[in-house]
């Protein structure tokens, strides 16, 4: 379970990275597609076209599912791993990713909250590095022989 | 107890309660294999008698009572213009998968109509009853036809699973109606309508009034986006040829799933919107005009009498110039700023024929978004009035009722909402009274933020799609419907007939 939950921990900054790299992608796929010429309206956004950023734009859809997924097999996980802080880590972990689909949510109406989403993302690389420290030191720690 | 065994006990519980609400919410959001749109959601009767199909299951997919579909008293399929009178006009359509040339030269993989995307121009005269044959030539998924904005009978409306049943490879289907409502329409499938409408199975249709209109030339400018290509007819720029001074009508149809917008570098009126003529319209200068995603607004504009042209932008990529043969308008128009056209006090007010005030029902679709689970699947949904497809509202109506909707948006995305079969009249927006010519409708852009109240009468009976016409949106669940009481549904979705609207 120790084992596991550092995985997730470390998948969960993994997809942190994937994330933050396909956000890009996308985005510099619709300069470049109105940089030569092109109108981007709601109809090509909607279509998610490869010449237009689409590709970086989907992985950030499904990887926003994967990122949750993981968050919660994370928190389940922690409830087994006897990790000292474990459950601590993985809630606020939790928390975080909760957080990141809420201000995602209301950045679609209000742009400005888009900072905190981009913000959020470290906060949950940084908490997720942490939960995975965690488990880490508590792998290595000797076990307490027991008591006769 | 053992401190470990508290510890694990706890640790159960815990995984148990977040396991379990997650597990349930996706159990409910599961279809069955094949279901009636009648027994989806629950029944919302706006305030107004509680008659017809009583034991309608109700709150969702998962207690569904398919033989709720027997209690009303007409059937879907009855719902036709009748067998006694002949066909005016007669169209043969078929269908096919493959590619789609552009005028660029490009090919994009997508479907055709008698070979070309769009498909060919149907023009009828008011009055005549057209007769539609479609064969499906090879589109596995099948097909069907809609005629969006015609009020047509419900079994000729050519959604599949609700009115009829999908055309499958190799078979053929008849539609047949009264084209009895003047103005600029299209069509398009409503089977797997968010892959087969934007890859290019649909065409423009145009019902042109017995009494002659003012303008002697009058054109459809169909815009389309083919994998992040916009078109107007399949092209970039469409030219129309106009003698100085003469006055042409442009038929603006946005078969996209966003809206566009639409200026010109001349003065130009919003002749009609979603075939309804606009009572007295007005000169527009530096000003766009919204065309929402289904809708379509025809332009008036006058070919200069100094032999120069008239160039209309639909968006910043695609145009119509209007003029002597061979006239160009190089520069793009200047396009306006954010100040549109503004329908609800454009033209002068007309009676619309009914007391809106007088209201026998008043139904509200709320749009939201949220995360969750829709078909099993999780992600970020649309929700109508709080709830995920499939536990919707089911609006039901009486015919002859008067129905006021109030339709609100906080969803952070744009909305054009699309009632099929009735157009309904805009009271307000925001709170604020329309005051120009009465905004018929059958699509309208509700942007964020926006609330409408909207009215229309029940006068055409069937069980009718009220949903978002961003068909991506009505496939990530914004689909609701409209039943008349008396009314059932002898199509499935799913199942062997292999109907998906969406």
């Amino acid at each position: 379970m120790k084992t596991a939950y550092r995985v997730l921990a470390g998948l969960t900054c993994l997809l942190v990275l994937v994330q933050s790299a396909a956000i890009a992608f996308g985005t510099f796929g619709i300069i470049n597609f109105v940089e030569g010429g092109n109108d981007y309206t709601k109809a090509v956004g909607e279509e998610r076209a490869a010449d237009a950023g689409g590709i970086g734009q989907n992985i950030h859809s499904f990887g926003a599912m994967a990122v949750a997924l993981v968050a919660i097999l994370l928190l389940i996980v922690s409830f087994f791993a006897k990790i000292e802080g474990g459950v601590k880590w993985a809630g606020i972990v939790f928390v975080a990713v909760l957080l990141q689909w809420v201000f995602a949510i209301v950045a679609f109406g209000a742009p400005v909250v888009g900072l905190l989403h981009g913000v959020n993302a470290f906060v949950i690389f940084g908490t997720a590095m942490t939960a995975m420290q965690k488990a880490k030191a508590s792998t290595a720690a000797p076990v307490e022989p027991a008591a006769v | 107890m053992s401190r470990d065994r508290v510890r694990l006990l706890l640790a159960c519980v815990a995984t148990l309660a977040i396991v379990l609400p997650l597990g349930y919410l996706w159990q409910q959001s599961r279809m069955p294999s094949t279901y009636s749109v009648m027994d989806m959601g629950y029944l919302d009767y706006g305030g107004g008698s509680r008659t017809g199909p009583a034991l309608h299951g109700g709150q969702s997919m998962a207690a569904l009572h398919p033989d709720d579909a027997t209690h009303g008293t007409h059937s879907v399929k009855d719902l036709t213009v009748g067998t006694d009178r002949a066909a005016d006009k007669v169209v043969d359509l078929e269908a096919r998968q493959g590619t789609v040339r552009l005028a660029s030269g490009r090919t994009v993989d997508g479907y055709t109509l008698n070979g070309s995307s769009p498909g060919p121009l149907i023009e009828v005269t008011q009055g005549e009853l057209l007769e539609v044959h479609l064969r499906n030539a090879n589109v596995p998924d099948g097909i069907t036809l809609h005629w969006h904005g015609l009020d047509v009978p419900n079994a000729e409306d050519g959604v599949a699973g609700v009115t009829q049943d999908a055309v499958q490879r190799g078979e053929k289907h008849t539609y047949r109606f009264v084209a009895d409502q003047a103005g600029t329409y299209w069509y398009h499938s409503h089977q797997v309508s968010h892959e087969q409408v934007i890859g290019g199975l649909m065409g423009p249709l145009v019902v042109r009034p017995a009494k002659p209109l003012p303008q002697p030339v009058d054109v459809v400018a169909l815009e389309h986006t083919y994998d992040a290509v916009a078109t107007v007819n399949g092209t970039s720029l469409f030219s129309v040829v106009a003698r100085p001074g003469q006055q042409v009508r442009v038929r603006v149809v946005n078969t996209d799933n966003g809206p566009t917008r639409a200026w010109a570098n001349a003065p130009y009126r919003v002749l009609a919107v979603d075939g309804h003529e606009v009572n007295e319209p007005t000169d527009v200068t530096r000003k766009g005009v919204v065309v929402t995603a289904g809708g379509r607004v025809d332009l008036g504009v006058v070919a200069p009498e100094d032999g120069s042209g008239v160039r209309i932008q639909i968006g910043s990529s695609t145009a119509v110039v209007v003029g002597p043969e061979g006239v160009d308008v190089k520069e793009p128009a200047t396009p306006p700023t954010k100040d549109d056209v503004d329908l609800l006090s454009y033209g002068s007010p007309a009676p619309v024929g009914f007391d809106p005030e007088q209201a026998d029902r008043s139904f509200r679709y709320a749009i939201g978004r949220r995360p969750g689970f829709v078909k099993g699947l999780p992600g970020l949904f649309w929700t109508v009035n709080g709830h995920l497809f499939p536990n919707i509202p089911m609006y039901v109506v009486h015919e002859g009722d008067v129905v006021k909707v109030r339709i609100s948006n906080g969803s952070g995305d744009v909305h054009p909402m699309h009632l099929h079969g009735h157009h309904a009249v805009v009271l307000s927006r925001d709170g604020v009274k329309a005051t120009g010519s009465p905004w018929w409708f059958d699509s309208l852009n509700v942007e964020d933020g926006e609330s409408y109240d909207v009215a229309f009468v029940a006068d055409n009976p069937g069980i009718w799609m009220d949903h978002c016409h961003n068909l991506k949106h009505a496939n990530q669940g914004l689909l609701a419907h409209l039943m008349y009481d008396d009314v059932t549904a002898p199509y499935r979705v799913g199942g062997e007939s292999g109907n998906e609207p969406e």
